[in-house]
């Protein structure tokens, strides 16, 4: 329902319904003079699924970054949640990401901790003195299936499975808005399919989703919303739509 | 108050843990602050105990005699004594009669044969000053020698050049001291900062992982910061014990070689505290500075 109304704004206006991510006229260069963004414009609703989709180099992760911001756009105005984050002060940058649950194509867990601790670590560090800490983690891995790999080392884990505790890690303190950058990017189809279907697992719990991916036949075969970027634009922007519009042959 | 308590107590726990899991790094850090706060505490151990050797000299010189004429009343000397007793410079003034000073003087034979020749006593009476500042005696000539009541042909006896020189080296030896201290200092924080740049570095992860999750800029900061002060008051420890052994040796071979140097126990307590709080200050500061870079994300 949510996915269709994001491509009407005078729907979402009418069902009192306000993005929870705006991009509006966003461009980012970068010092290099390298231009990553232009002009963006992206309405998110609480509750959807996006596939962010291009080739590398289009922009993907650029537009991830400035959503987090761990960049800030050259001009135009990005709203997270309602507010403004271009010009958000820095002492406030900890209460932005808290929103956001983020994962990437390298895992980036710490190879010292336990899968519990890994997870815990996330809260440990945000929220210190964090009540039935152990429980929480507990209930995320058995979200994420890895309720029986608790006390095993990210070594000692398959790529899936490691991305899978990097999930927990995101997930546990309970994000309103869930980006994955590339996720599936190092895993197997069948892997691949399984993290897939978990993002839409948490999405249907009522957490946003926002996955860019070059991963093709993941996008086809789920048919959520798909934003295509090429060359730093929004090209496409479909309710249901395909990794590429009949009849392209690339991106 | 629980989650301080639990912000303090991860804080600990990870800069313990960082200290043991990067110790060679963290010994190395601690040694070289060691070295330096040992540099540090000897070259200040050095200037107090020469300037303490210097200063016993300078309270020998700051004496000054003022010659009183024959004519000048009792009163009038009572007077001028009294008034020097209530000048705040002044530590303390003697008065010393004619027949004092003709005592005094006749200890060198001499004097005492010249003395009898001449069958009177020729020796003015004086008034003897200690002043506390070696700066301050030529004011007192100057006073003595606009006063009536001093004698007219030789008013004081001080030694201006020896006091002046004393003096000179007093200012020097000070200023050197400073000098070769603030420059350690800077060298020390150079080098923790490296130091520390190196345990971030090996942390860049959890680093990355800390901000992403939203944690605040000083909750990454904290374990570094309390990890440089571990070292820094380490390294105090270790460089006051050689510094202290070190200045019992220096006593001991001065005392032998009759050197008048006293062992200054209430000096040696402050310099243990000095190299503990610039240990601590130079560990907190180049954490500080070293985490910072790492911090921009």
């Amino acid at each position: 329902m949510s996915v269709a109304v994001a491509e009407r704004p005078e729907v979402a206006m009418q069902l009192n319904l306000r993005p929870v991510i705006s991009f509006h006229g966003v461009s980012k260069v970068y010092p290099t003079g390298t231009v990553a963004l232009r002009d963006v414009e992206l309405a998110v609703l609480q509750g959807d699924f996006c596939f962010l989709v291009g080739a590398s180099g289009a922009g993907k992760s650029t537009l991830v970054r400035l959503l987090i911001r761990e960049e800030v756009a050259s001009t135009g105005r990005i709203f997270v949640d309602g507010q403004e984050i271009t010009r958000m002060a820095r002492r406030r940058l900890p209460k932005l990401r808290r929103k956001f649950g983020i994962v990437f194509q390298d895992y980036k867990l710490l190879s010292k901790r336990t899968v519990a601790q890994n997870v815990a670590f996330a809260l440990q560090v945000t929220r210190p003195g964090q009540r039935h800490l152990r429980e929480k983690v507990e209930e995320v891995l058995w979200i994420v299936g890895l309720e029986d790999k608790v006390d095993k080392y990210p070594d000692e884990l398959s790529g899936g499975e490691q991305q899978r505790v990097a999930i927990a890690r995101a997930l546990v303190h309970r994000p309103r808005i869930f980006v994955a950058d590339e996720p599936t990017g190092n895993l197997d189809p069948d892997t691949s399919w399984g993290i897939v279907q978990l993002l839409l697992q948490i999405n249907h719990r009522g957490t946003t989703v926002l996955m860019a991916t070059h991963n093709r036949e993941v996008v086809d075969l789920v048919r959520r919303r798909v934003i295509a970027i090429e060359g730093g634009r929004v090209i496409r922007d479909e309710a249901q739509g395909s990794y590429l519009r009949p009849g392209e042959a690339t991106l | 108050m629980r989650r301080i308590l639990a912000a303090l107590w991860f804080s600990i726990k990870s800069a313990g843990q960082n200290f043991r899991r990067n110790l060679g790094v963290s010994l190395a850090g601690v040694f070289t602050m060691g070295l330096i706060l040992f540099l540090v505490g000897g070259a200040l151990l050095f200037t107090h105990s020469v300037n303490s050797i210097l200063q016993a000299q300078q309270a020998n010189a700051s004496k000054i005699k003022i010659y009183l004429s024959d004519s000048a009343s009792l009163a009038s000397i009572a007077d001028f004594q009294t008034r020097l007793q209530h000048d705040p410079r002044v530590i303390s003034v003697s008065f010393e009669s004619k027949d004092q000073a003709a005592k005094e003087a006749s200890q060198d034979p001499d004097i005492q044969q010249a003395l009898s020749t001449l069958g009177s006593n020729p020796l003015p009476a004086s008034l003897n000053l200690n002043i506390k500042q070696l700066t301050d005696l030529a004011r007192f000539d100057q006073m003595a020698k606009s006063t009536p009541i001093a004698d007219k042909t030789t008013a004081t006896d001080y030694n201006p050049d020896v006091i002046n020189k004393l003096h000179t080296v007093i200012n020097i030896i000070e200023v050197v001291g400073g000098v070769i201290a603030l420059i350690l200092f800077v060298i020390s924080l150079v080098i923790i900062m490296n130091t520390i740049r190196t345990a971030v570095y090996a942390r860049r992860t959890e680093i990355e992982i800390m901000k992403l999750v939203g944690a605040t800029d000083w909750f990454v900061r904290w374990p570094f910061i309390l990890e440089g002060i571990i070292g820094g008051v380490l390294a105090a420890v270790f460089s006051g014990g050689v510094v202290f052994a070190g200045y019992h040796v220096f006593v001991q071979a001065a005392q032998r070689s009759l050197l008048s140097l006293p062992f200054d126990g209430s000096y040696t307590v402050t310099l243990l505290i000095l190299l503990v709080v610039g240990g601590v200050c130079v560990g907190a500061l180049g954490s500080y500075m070293g985490v910072r870079r790492f911090l921009s994300v």
